[in-house]
Order: C-alpha cells, then structure tokens, then sequence
C-alpha cells in the first residue's frame, strides 16, 4: 500500500487525470476502443523520437548530479553503489516491431516515472537543499510523463493495445537512507544506459 | 533494555523499570544477502554522544577498512567477521546527515550508514507572557538552536496550563496565544515543553493575570493651542477592561533631548499643557502609557513633532563698526553677528540702522537693510553720532544695540606688540588705559592680509584684561593682527593696543628676489628692497647671505663656513636685523667667479634652498681699458662722421668718376717700370683696320619718337653697330668684340671713336634706364648729341669725351641688349680710357688714323 500510495499512484493519477503538459493534441477522433481522453496526434511517433532524445541528453547530467549530491563514498564508488543491475528492470528488444517496442517501452518507462518518483521524494527529505538535483528530477518526471501518455496514444490509435501491464521497482521507503541512496543511483544508473538503447531504437 | 514514564503531567524525576533480560543473535543471520552489512542504520544521535558501530561481513577478510567524512575510524575487531567502532564526543555536522561506510579493498564490496548527529535541544529562554487588554495571554521565549534533521523535524513546543489542565501545540518557535478562561482565573502556572526525537525540555512560569498587563500604544497625539512658550498635547489609549486607570508619561524633546517628563494618569483621553517652551523651536513630544493597578511593561511610544510660535527678538544684536576715510569723509562701516536662535526667537527679516547726530539736532536717519545682511556702510560727516541697530522678525524688533561715532577717526598711533599663539588661539592681554571703560572690543581678520578681510570682534566685560581669541579659520603660517579696543561709557571705541601674531610660525616659503649692484673686482652689492616681512608665514629676523667662493679659496671676512644640505661647503653671512636688505660682498678676488643666495629666516628656520646665482668680478684692468678704448672709440667716430659730410670732396680728390690719365700714378709706374716711352695715346694714333656697319637706319631712331613706346617696350629694330673687324690672324674668337652705344656720352665722339655705341655701364641694370628709354629723354640726348657735335658742348665737356671700355662676347643676340645690359664676359676685353679731343671727334673716322682696339690690347693685356 505504501508503494501505491507514494510512487505510483501519483503518477497514474498524473497521467490519466491531469490536464498538462505533455499530453498530445486533439487532432484525431477517438478509437471507441481505446479510452484515451484526447485524439491523438497525427505525428506523434516524432514526438515520441524527440522525447526520447530530450531524456537521454539529460540522463548523464542528471546521474552525475545526482551521485555527486549524496556525497563520499558515492562519487568515487559508482562501480559498488551505482552499477546499473536493477534485476526488475522491464527488457526492452530494440529488433522487434514497432508495436512490440512501443509496448516494451511503456513498460520501461512506466517503471523509471516510479522510481524517479520515489527518488525525487526521497532526496528532498535526504538532501532538501539540493534544489538543482529536485529541478531536474522533476524535469525529466515531467518528460516521461509525456512520453508515456504519447506510446499509450500511439499504441491505442494504431495498434489498439488499450491496456499494457506493468511492473515496478521496489519501494524505498522502508529503507534506510543510505539503502535509498544506493538503490536511487543504480536506478539512474540504469536509466542513463537503458534510454540510450531506447532512444537509439526509435 | 528498560523504560520509564515521559509525560508532562507527571511530576519529575521519573522511574527506569528494570532491565530485561539479554537475548543472544547471530551476525551472520543478520546479513541476508549482503557481503557486508554496516550498523546501526540511520543513528540518530545528540552532540557529543558517543556511538558505536559495527559491520559483519559474510568473508572472513581482513582487509576491510571503515570511513567517517573520508578519513579512515579504527576500531576492534570482535571476531574474524565483526568489528566494532567506537566514535567517542560526536559533533553536528550537517541536516543531512553523514555517510559512515565499510569496504573491502581491491574492488570488494560496500556497505554504509548515514549517522545523524543532532544540536543538543535547549531550554526556552526568557519564557513570559502578558496581556495587553486581559483577553488574550501572548507567551514568549527564545528557543535556542534548531535540532531539525532529515531524520528529526525541528523541536515542537507545547503550552501546558496546570490549573485549568488545557495545553496547547504553538504554531511557531518562538511564540503562542492563549485565550484568557472567562472564569476571571486570575493566576496561570505555565509550562512550555521543547521536544523532539531525542529530548523534552520544558520551563515554567507563575504569575496573576493582572501583573502582566502590557498596554497597547497610545494614539491620536496631537499639540492643540500651540504659542510661544505653552502647548497642550492630547492623546487616546485602548481601554483594558471596566474601568482601569493607565498611567501615562509624556516627554518633551529639543534637538534630541529629553528636557521635560510629566506623567498623567488617564482612562481613554490624554491631556497635558506643556509650559516653559522657547519661541520658534520644533519640539517632538512622545507618549507612552502603563497599567496603573500593578506596573508590568510601558507600551511602546509614540510621537509627533510641533513648532511654538515666534516672538519679538530677546537680545540687541552684537554690532561693530571699521572706521575709514573715503574722499575726505569718514566712512563708517557697521558689521552685526546674526542673533543666536534662542535670542531669535523667529526668523529676522531685517535689521534697522538709526543715525542720530549729537552734535546738532537733524532728524534721525533710519535704514533698513534685509536680513540675512549683516553689515552696511554709512558716510558722515565731522560731528559725533550715535547708531542703534535692532534686529525684527515677525513679532517685532529686539532691544537696541547703540554705538557712538567720533566725528574725528583720530588715526590714533598706539604700540605694536606680538601675540604667540597656541593650539587653543591666541592669548590677546592688554593693559587698561582709563579706569571708565565699560568694556573692550579686540577686533581681527580671519583671512590672510591679502585676502579681503572677514572683519571679526570679540567683546569683553570692563574687568577683563586678557583674553583667548579662537577660530576655526586661523591657519598656521598666517599673519593675524588683532586690535584691543576700549569703549568709554559714552559707548565710544579708543584703540589701545596693536598686537600681530601668529598660530604657529612657519619657515619662509620664497626667498628674496636679489638685484646685485656695483660690481666691481673685488666687492658687488646685493640688495632686495621689494621683499616684504610682513607677508611672510613668520616673523623674520634676519637673512642669511650664502656665498660659494671658487675651489680652495678661503670666505671673505665677516662670512663664516657652513655646510648645506647638500653635503656642498659654503660662506655663509648672518643678517640679524629684517629690515637691512642691502648687503655689500667684499673682499673678493678679481676676475673670479662666486655663487650667491639671500634667504630669510623665521623661528622655525629659512627659506628654500634655490639656486645660487653666479657672479664673476672683474679684473684689476678693465678700468684702466675702458678709460683708453672709450676716448678712441670717441675720435673714430667724429673721423667718420666728418668723411660722411665731406665725402664729395673726398671723392673728387681720392677717386674721380672720371680719372684724369695725366694725374693717374699708373701712368707713372708704367712708365718707371716697362715702357718709359710709353705716353697717353693720341687720338692720331688710333687707325682702326676696318669698320664694318651692319644695317643702320635711321628710322629706328623716328620710330621711337613716333610710337611713344618706352624703349623696353619697343622692339629694338636694327640698332646700329659698329663691328671692329680684326686684323690679326690669330684672332680666333667667334665673331668681332661688339661695342654698344652709349647714349650718356657724347654721341658724335662715340661715334667716331671707332668703338661700338654702349648704353650704359655694365652694372646698371634695366629699369635704371629710366631717362634714357622714355622717348622724350631719348630725344633730348639725341638733341644734344647733335648739339654737341655742333660745337655747342658746354666747356667742362667739349674737350673731353669718355668712351666707355667693355664689349660684349654674345654677338648673336643684339636685340636683346637693351633689356639685358652686358656683363664682363669671358669676351670681354678691356681698354685703356682714352681722352679724346673733340675735334678728332668730329672728323670721319680714316682708315689710316683708326687703331684696331685688338691692336692696342696685343701690346698690354687681356683680360678674360
């Protein structure tokens, strides 16, 4: 319960309640078999394309911000607290079809806006005066928020794919705050290696 | 493990329980799946705790090392796979906490902790709590440092009233509202307890509601029926409760000051009359007010500003006169200080000036003159007068200030004396002259003398015969004379004494400016009659003379060696009265050369070393020269002014225009030395071997005279010339010698001396030609020359006739003679002068009788 009441649910409700940005423009009519609130965009995989280039020409400034925030031994032992082997991580198979793609990033990013969202509440406890690290923590929550309502669109208007199951990362709030660090890094770790692959795929 | 009860409403000290019983666990249970496993978790701890921590790694290794901030803890090593470290006296280091971690070396694994270490919570500080209208209870206190941690909030404050039992959580950290009980409780016991994760501390207060009664500030406080000297204040305060009496202070401020404070006791409505108040003076009145049952606090204050009004001028303005005559009248110039601001009492608008005569009854002579002038000037005449001066504003005018004017300004002649000065001024003493004085006036100028003089004065009782005159204006360096009058009781003023002075006397800044004088070879005279002692930044008593006499000599008398600073000796004279500024070197060396320099000297010392000026004297001779050289030069001047006014006799005896062959010595010397046969050449004997006439009309003459033209302007058309043909082989040259004729001399002569026509002598140039080139003058000469051959010559000419001697080379160019007179030329060939007879003159040339000039020349010389 904590999980759904701390990560994700806010970011679900983000997602399917908020008028923002990010969202497609209602040029299409809807698909009555999907339940998307708005048409989606005529050229919306370019959107996608270029959501997916804004993330991963952040993704390192962010890492480094991050791990250079929660100070000694983080900077100087990124191979022992920030390798990216997060075990849960959703697969992502850049040969496979479009639709086979669309889908398995959604999933991926379903999993990092959890765990960014997890992150950016627990540094602003861990680390409340690192208002550079929250700022970019939300600018890239923020992106993914967008990216994920586009590949629901994408996937709703062309391959009529209305529900995709998703899977999430742990939940850090039993943990303690060094644990929270660690698990933080390596999920950015991750992040930084996986959306390169990604955005290269698209 | 044990516990205890930790409430605010159970007394303290509490009790521990027992401890429990001890359970036993196993570290390697403990580590799941982790290599090394570092604990405690998240530790939060107070400043200056001691902590331990501990790791269990699941290998056996030994080569695992713990950091703290970066810098490696040691502690002890319990078993092969747990140790233990124990940080001892740990400080606050950040809110964020700090990063303790384990590794093991060479790329092995990692575990940490974060460790937070907390401020100590302190106790409130100053925890009290008052009223300010018996409703609401304001409680406060300074909590001290911040405990909040990422792991800690910061420390909470709870309010705990123990006789009604209520308790409040405060919103902030330093302050909270209670609502007063309507139950008219009227004692409070507090308790504020500071909690947080680590500690509760708490601090209590007892006290009667009515003892803590802070008012609110007073309002509406105005100045009502403000005068000169009185004004009424008013003001209102908040009421507290049925009835209550509040005690009110007013204060009365000038400049910043507090010079009045009356206390009043009031319910709502504050009054009080302020008395004893100065005219025209801005006055600031403040209030504040307190509850009169039990004193607690004063509120705060409030203020407000308020002017009293003007009145008449309390006191006669300070009035001194300068007395002067201007065009034979006496002028009296009055100068006033402007009235203090207590003796203003409002602003002055202007001054009046009444002259009353007291020698004859004339009406009175009133003027008024704008303020902010403080001075007029008044001409009078020979009587006696008397002068009141008062000042007015808008009230009215002050007392009068009367001076008495002597008709007669008397210049009276008293001793000058000095005055020293001092960091305080000068120290001015007089000696009284008449026992009726009534007081003393010193008078001076606050500037230098050249600067206008800002006249200042200073009065003084009849019994004072000293006194310190001070001012910002007075400089170091600067002359200040002061004058000490005494005023009669007729009120009039007597110069008794002068004295100058100054603040501190410097060195003089320049140096005379020295004219030497009579020199001479062994004395010269220095003199600097223009330097002024007066103007000088010290009382100069003296000039030192330096004199630099050449190497090895030794200083005249009366000078004595001294060093300058320079290192350089040198003779040095001593003045010591300031006012000789002449002084006669002597004893010097002829024809030698001295360097000299005339400073003054004060007290303090002498003037800038400058340049000495060099002097060479003169030689033991030069006088005995210059009594020869000056009559010589005398008498060679009257030799040539006699030659210039008889130079024309000179000239006909020295050197003729025309020299008489008979009379020349060359003829002699020729004689004596080459040829004694050699005679004057006969006219006879001159036969000329040919005469060639090129092309010689005698139009050329009627077209001058026909067109009028100058001769420069006419073309010169075929002139007449006459070429003497050689008749010697070894003539080689290009062409015949040419001879030109020659207007200005006899013209039949030239013409039949079988020599060419020649204008004029080679040196004159063209427009000397004047005479001759203008038709008229032509025609005169032409006249004449026919004339004179007529035999109508006048005496001195018609034996005689000058054929001139040159001939030009340039053959070719016979037009352009006239404009371009010859030159002796490389052709040239000179030729004896000869006087010919005008007989032979005028006879036709023969061919037997002409002598080839080329003949005559061949026995002398040619010149080239």
């Amino acid at each position: 319960m904590k999980v759904l009441a701390a990560g994700v649910v806010p970011l679900l409700l983000v997602l399917h309640w908020k008028h923002g940005a990010g969202s497609p423009l209602p040029i299409t009519p809807v698909n009555a078999t999907c339940a998307t609130r708005h048409p989606c965009h005529s050229n919306l995989m370019n959107q996608i394309k270029n959501q997916l280039t804004q993330l991963n020409s952040s993704a390192k400034a962010l890492f480094i911000l991050y791990y250079t925030a929660q100070g000694e031994p983080f900077p100087n032992n990124l191979d022992k607290l920030c390798s990216p082997n997060v075990t849960d991580f959703p697969p992502f198979h850049a040969n496979g079809t479009e639709r086979a793609r669309l889908v398995e990033l959604y999933r991926i990013i379903a999993y990092l806006g959890a765990s960014l969202g997890n992150i950016t509440r627990d540094q602003k406890v861990l680390n409340p005066s690192a208002h550079s690290l929250h700022s970019k923590l939300n600018a890239t929550a923020d992106v993914m928020r967008g990216l994920l309502s586009n590949v629901l669109c994408r996937l709703c208007s062309k391959y009529h794919v209305a529900h995709v199951d998703v899977a999430y990362g742990p939940d850090t709030s039993g943990k303690d705050v060094f644990q929270k660090k660690k698990l933080g890094c390596q999920l950015l770790g991750k992040y930084k290696q996986v959306i390169a692959v990604v955005a290269q795929a698209f | 493990m044990r516990s205890m009860v930790d409430d605010a409403r159970i007394p303290k000290p509490g009790f521990w329980s027992n401890w429990s019983s001890w359970e036993e666990a196993d570290a390697q249970n403990s580590l799941g799946h982790d290599p090394l496993l570092v604990f405690p978790k998240d530790k939060l701890v107070e400043e200056g705790s001691n902590v331990t921590i501990c790791y269990v790694s699941r290998i056996h290794r030994d080569n695992i090392s713990c950091y703290l901030e970066g810098v490696q803890i040691y502690g002890e090593q319990l078993d092969r796979s747990v140790s233990a470290f124990e940080l001892k006296n740990v400080s606050f280091i950040r809110k964020r906490g700090t990063n303790v971690f384990c590794k093991v070396d060479q790329g092995g694994a990692l575990g940490g902790i974060v460790l937070f270490v907390s401020k100590v919570l302190e106790e409130p500080k100053d925890f009290s709590c008052e009223t300010q209208d018996l409703k609401t209870l304001t409680c406060t206190w300074d909590p001290g440092s911040d405990t909040g941690l990422s792991k800690q909030p910061s420390q909470s404050y709870t309010l705990f009233e123990s006789f009604s039992g209520k308790k409040t959580l405060c919103k902030h950290r330093n302050w909270c509202n209670w609502q007063v009980a309507q139950d008219s409780q009227e004692t409070y016991n507090f308790t504020l307890v500071a909690e947080n994760y680590l500690r509760k501390r708490s601090v209590s207060i007892l006290f009667n509601l009515t003892q803590r009664v802070h008012p609110m500030t007073p309002y509406n406080l105005f100045p009502k029926n403000v005068g000169a000297t009185n004004a009424t204040m008013t003001w209102k305060v908040h009421s507290i409760g049925n009835n209550s009496t509040l005690l009110c202070q007013l204060e009365l401020l000038a400049e910043g000051k507090v010079i009045q404070q009356h206390n009043v006791s009031i319910k709502v409505n504050g009054e009080y009359l302020l008395s004893e108040l100065e005219p025209d003076t801005e006055y600031v009145a403040r209030v504040r007010c307190a509850y009169t049952n039990h004193f607690w606090k004063w509120s705060e204050l409030i203020s407000q500003k308020f002017n009293t009004a003007e009145a008449a001028p309390s006191e006669a303005p300070d009035v001194w006169r300068n007395m002067k005559m201007v065009s034979g009248h006496p002028t009296v110039s009055l100068f006033w200080k402007p009235l203090s601001k207590v003796h203003a009492n409002g602003k002055i608008l202007f001054y009046n000036v009444i002259v009353e005569n007291l020698d004859k009854p004339s009406r009175l002579e009133v003027l008024s003159i704008p303020a902010p002038t403080r001075s007029t000037e008044l001409t009078l005449d020979q009587c006696s007068y008397q002068i009141h001066v008062t000042a007015h504003n808008s009230v009215g005018p002050s007392p009068a200030s009367v001076i008495v004017i002597s008709g007669d300004p008397g210049n009276e002649e008293v001793e000058s004396g000095r005055v020293n000065g001092t960091e305080d001024g000068f120290s001015v003493s007089w000696k009284p002259q008449s026992g009726d004085a009534t007081g003393y006036v010193v008078e001076w100028c606050d500037g230098p003398q050249d600067l206008p003089c800002a006249l200042q004065w200073k009065n003084l009782g009849p019994n004072t015969t000293s006194t310190v005159i001070s001012s910002g204006a007075f400089r170091p360096g600067v002359r200040y004379n002061f004058r000490i009058y005494e005023i009669s009781a007729k009120r009039m003023a007597h110069l008794l004494e002068k004295k100058a002075g100054y603040l501190e006397e410097l060195a003089p800044s320049d140096n005379p400016q020295v004219v030497m004088s009579n020199l001479t070879s062994h004395s010269f005279t220095l003199s600097w009659k223009d330097y002024s002692t007066e103007s000088q930044p010290g009382f100069i008593q003296g000039y030192h003379v330096y004199l630099k006499p050449k190497a090895g000599e030794q200083c005249p008398p009366a000078f004595e060696k001294t060093v300058l600073p320079e290192d350089s000796l040198c003779c040095k004279h001593t003045i010591d009265n300031p006012e000789q500024k002449t002084f006669v070197v002597e004893n010097l060396q002829p024809e030698s050369v001295y360097e000299f320099f005339v400073t003054a000297y004060t007290s303090v010392g002498e003037g800038p070393l400058d340049a000495f000026t060099k002097i060479t004297t003169l030689d033991e001779y030069s006088h005995i020269l210059i009594r020869i050289i000056l009559p010589m030069i005398f008498c060679v001047l009257i030799v040539m002014i006699i030659c210039y006014l008889k130079h024309q006799w000179l000239k006909e005896k020295c050197y003729p225009d025309i020299p008489d062959p008979y009379k020349s010595s060359v003829l002699s010397l020729i004689k004596s030395k080459e040829n004694p046969h050699l005679t004057i050449m006969n006219i006879n004997d001159c036969v000329p071997d040919a005469i060639e006439v090129i092309n010689k009309p005698e139009g050329s003459k009627i077209q001058f005279l026909g067109t009028r033209k100058s001769l420069t302007e006419t073309e010169f058309t075929k002139p007449a010339y006459i070429y003497l043909l050689p008749t010697e082989k070894n003539y080689s040259g290009p062409g015949p010698c040419i001879c030109f004729e020659n207007f200005t001399y006899n013209q039949a002569a030239s013409d039949f001396a079988s020599c060419g026509h020649f204008p004029v002598t080679p040196q004159a140039p063209p427009h000397q030609l004047g005479p001759l080139t203008s038709p008229e003058n032509l025609l005169k000469a032409l006249e004449q020359n026919y004339m004179n051959s007529l035999g109508e010559i006048p005496a001195g000419e018609a034996n005689l006739n000058y054929v001139s001697q040159l001939a030009s080379s340039t053959s070719g160019d016979k037009d352009s003679l006239p404009t371009n007179p010859p030159e002796p030329a490389l052709c040239s060939e000179y030729k004896m002068q000869m006087v010919i007879p005008l007989g032979l003159a005028s006879a036709p040339p023969s061919e037997n009788s002409s002598l080839s000039s080329t003949t005559l020349l061949g026995q002398g010389e040619h010149y080239r």
